[in-house]
């Protein structure tokens, strides 16, 4: 084909318009990248863009994490007891089920409290719960919810209450969950004491409880501090923290 | 297109032998008999081709059988078999026509066979001929193991005469279709015998050298009166088509059984799921050529000396993956064994239609109805149906109180987004209930606590507020609660949520922040 031709012209001959809205090849390539969606990042190796983020609502730590928990991918919060891994967990399912997305909550070890998240603000009709009987059973119940789509939000409770659930370091097992969040752009996050995914996670928050605020007079529990510390992340640097004031809702 | 009326027969010529392949396709291609399986006198029933053309065939003994075909393999009569294997044949007619109907039993020669009439009136407008059409037919009734032919005509007497013809001839044409305008012809070269006349007529029409249906209508219809007596008129009737035929009946009933009887009592779990997997695997392929679906499964044993084991199983939406039926009644099986060994398995279930998807221009795109229905399937085989749903907060006053409800995409696309709305904060507080509650020791000092010992935290209260008294359910004995609860916060960093109960006069730990 000659470099003359009307079509090659049509396509080599710079548009005014759109010279202006994509002034550089970085726009050029975000508008692409916009355009093919999640496929092609993963096909080219790309980081997701903060389009492709699950923001937790809490601006802190959607600012720390780059817009909030990647799609796609799988996320820990871990931490002791009464660090806030519920409360993230809830403000994140809180922002994806009130937009209209449903998610999953495994419920490992059989801790989640409708009240309290409720309470936080989850659209609890767009929640299914599934409370498994075993740790055996809570990963495949994770295992076969990544394979549907339309969950957007999978969130997998391992935090061991009264320590009925084992330990699984089972490299295998979280890299064929994490493979498993990513064809389907799911984000998983998984809660626990301590992490267990290696390097399948994504991401990893380890929460630290920091004080706890009691009003005067009327004694209450008016507020939680916590402190959250990026462990581990693909693509940013680790280490960086914030401080997050959990408050007690009206309505619990 | 087709004005007329048409019909279409499916037939299969050998019930028995159909049946018994249908359960063990592994018999195929084997010379075998089904038995009768008395006591006294074992006799062959039916006898598969490979059988047949080894000498063998119906009324022998068993032995006599054995003596006549070296490796012959020797299986027992199932009235559940053949029976499943008539109503599937049912299924395959009605997976294409909504009005189907079982023919009456036939009596001998025909004794054997099973044959199924549909409407067929204007499938010419859903296939590109009626031949394709009993070629679907034909394919559906493999599917779901029954090997047949069909006949399509103007009346059920000259499908079902046309299909008769087809069984009985050797070559290998499973199917014809006659036009109004050959019909007449085709059925007049038909042998007598293929209109099972009673016995008495037959001997007296081949006494008069009636041996085909050209010949039966050559004769005036007053000497045939006269002579033959009315039966003859009316055969001579349906021959020509001048039979009133009553329409096809439409069925309601979506009741599917797979049935049979077993050879030997099975005691253990492993192989009785073997045989229930096969079961149901045949049961999906019925539900699947009709396109429904099972939602509750009815499990009946058999017990061995008498009695019967009945369970209903069921999943919150209708699903077709055999995978999870299976796990369904294994788990079903494993927490409740039967009492004694099993003699005789029937698995019913009421077919319920699948249900179909609209996306929504305007909203998320959830799960698709058919993936949620084999998503919670799965999940409530692996966890108890009891186990999977929606949490909601119950409508009283008890602190610790919830529901679970069913996860349902109706509710979920009913209920508005609020991208902005919802009364809490982000990052509300949140608690982890512990269920069950965590027994604790409470050191009480002027009335307050002040040290703790539990699984869950030991140490000593720092902080506490409280107490928050709740009560309610004082009408009744087993459901009255007074509690007190306190916020605490103990020494190893803990804040969790102590309670009082004033009923059983125990300290616990209901749930923590986290």
């Amino acid at each position: 084909m000659g470099s003359g031709s009307p079509t090659r012209a049509a396509h080599t001959r710079p548009d005014p318009a759109a010279s202006r809205s994509l002034s550089s090849r970085a726009d050029r390539l975000q508008a692409l990248r916009h355009d093919l969606g999640s496929a092609l990042q993963q096909g080219l190796g790309m980081e997701p863009d903060a389009a492709a983020c699950c923001p937790t609502g809490l601006p802190e730590l959607d600012h720390l994490l780059g817009g909030g928990l990647p799609q796609g991918r799988l996320c820990e919060l871990v931490g002791p007891s009464s660090s806030g891994r519920t409360t993230l967990a809830l403000a994140l399912l809180a922002t994806k089920t009130r937009r209209g997305h449903c998610a999953g909550w495994i419920d490992g070890a059989d801790a989640f409290d409708p009240v309290s998240a409720d309470a936080a603000g989850v659209a609890l009709e767009r929640v299914l719960w599934v409370r498994p009987p075993s740790l055996r059973e809570a990963l495949r119940c994770a295992e076969r919810l990544l394979e549907t789509e339309g969950f957007p939000l999978v969130v997998l409770d391992l935090t061991a209450g009264q320590g009925s659930l084992a330990s699984t370091n089972d490299p295998p097992t979280w890299l064929r969950l994490a493979r498993l969040a990513a064809g389907t752009q799911s984000a998983l996050v998984v809660l626990g004491s301590e992490r267990r995914a290696g390097a399948s996670a994504h991401l990893a928050l380890e929460l630290q409880p920091a004080r706890t605020h009691w009003s005067e007079g009327l004694v209450l529990l008016e507020q939680l501090e916590l402190e959250v510390v990026l462990a581990r992340h693909r693509a940013a640097p680790t280490g960086r923290s914030v401080r997050i004031a959990t408050a007690r809702s009206r309505a619990a | 297109m087709t004005a007329s009326r048409r019909v279409a027969c499916l037939l299969v010529s050998d019930l028995v032998v159909q049946a018994e392949l249908r359960a063990h396709p592994e018999l195929l291609g084997h010379a075998f008999v089904v038995a009768s399986g008395d006591e006294g006198r074992d006799e062959v029933i039916a006898a598969s081709p490979e059988a047949t053309r080894a000498n063998v065939c119906t009324g022998q003994s068993v032995a006599h059988a054995r003596a006549a075909c070296s490796g012959l393999i020797v299986r027992t009569a199932s009235p559940a078999r053949e029976r499943t294997a008539r109503q599937s044949l049912l299924d395959a007619a009605l997976s294409l026509s909504p009005r189907a109907e079982l023919a009456e039993r036939s009596a001998a020669p025909f004794a054997a066979e099973v044959a199924v009439f549909l409407d067929a009136s204007g499938i010419d407008t859903l296939f590109e001929s009626e031949r394709h059409f009993a070629s679907t037919l034909l394919a559906h009734a493999e599917a779901i193991g029954l090997a047949a032919v069909a006949g399509v005509a103007s009346s059920r007497f000259a499908a079902h005469g046309l299909a008769r013809r087809l069984a009985t001839q050797p070559a290998d044409t499973t199917l014809q279709a006659l036009s109004p305008s050959e019909e007449a012809a085709a059925l007049a070269a038909l042998p007598i015998d293929l209109l099972a006349p009673d016995d008495a007529l037959a001997a007296r029409l081949t006494r008069f050298g009636i041996y085909c249906v050209r010949d039966l209508l050559a004769l005036p219809r007053t000497a045939l009166a006269q002579r033959l007596g009315s039966e003859a008129v009316r055969l001579a009737a349906r021959a020509r088509g001048e039979e009133i035929e009553p329409p096809l009946p439409e069925p309601r009933d979506r009741r599917l059984e797979e049935a049979s009887d077993l050879e030997h009592a099975i005691g253990q779990l492993e192989p009785l799921l073997f045989v229930v997997r096969g079961m149901l695997s045949r049961l999906v392929e019925r539900l699947e050529v009709r396109g429904l679906a099972a939602r509750h499964l009815d499990l009946e044993l058999e017990l061995e000396g008498g009695g019967r084991d009945a369970r209903r199983t069921g999943l919150s939406s209708p699903t077709l993956d055999l995978r999870v039926w299976l796990r369904v009644l294994a788990l079903e099986l494993e927490s409740n064994p039967p009492r004694a060994a099993i003699v005789g398995i029937s698995i019913v279930t009421e077919g319920s239609a699948q249900r179909g998807d609209q996306l929504d221009l305007f909203r998320p795109r959830g799960p698709s109805p058919g993936a949620l229905d084999r998503t919670l399937a799965e999940l409530e085989a692996l966890c108890g149906s009891d186990r999977v749903g929606a949490p909601r907060v119950a409508d009283e006053h008890r602190p610790d109180a919830y529901e679970r409800g069913p996860f349902e995409l109706a509710r979920v696309r009913d209920e508005p987004a609020r991208p902005d709305g919802g009364h809490a904060p982000p990052g509300s507080l949140a608690v982890r209930a512990l269920r069950p509650p965590a027994r604790a020791e409470i050191r009480v000092e002027a009335g307050t606590p002040v040290h703790i010992r539990s699984a869950i935290t030991r140490g000593r209260i720092v902080t506490i507020s409280g107490p928050w008294r709740t009560t309610g359910g004082w009408w009744s004995e087993e459901g009255r609660y007074a509690l007190d609860h306190y916020d605490i916060q103990v020494s190893d960093g803990i804040v969790a949520r102590l309670c009082f109960d004033w009923v059983e006069h125990s300290w616990r730990i209901d749930a923590l922040y986290d």
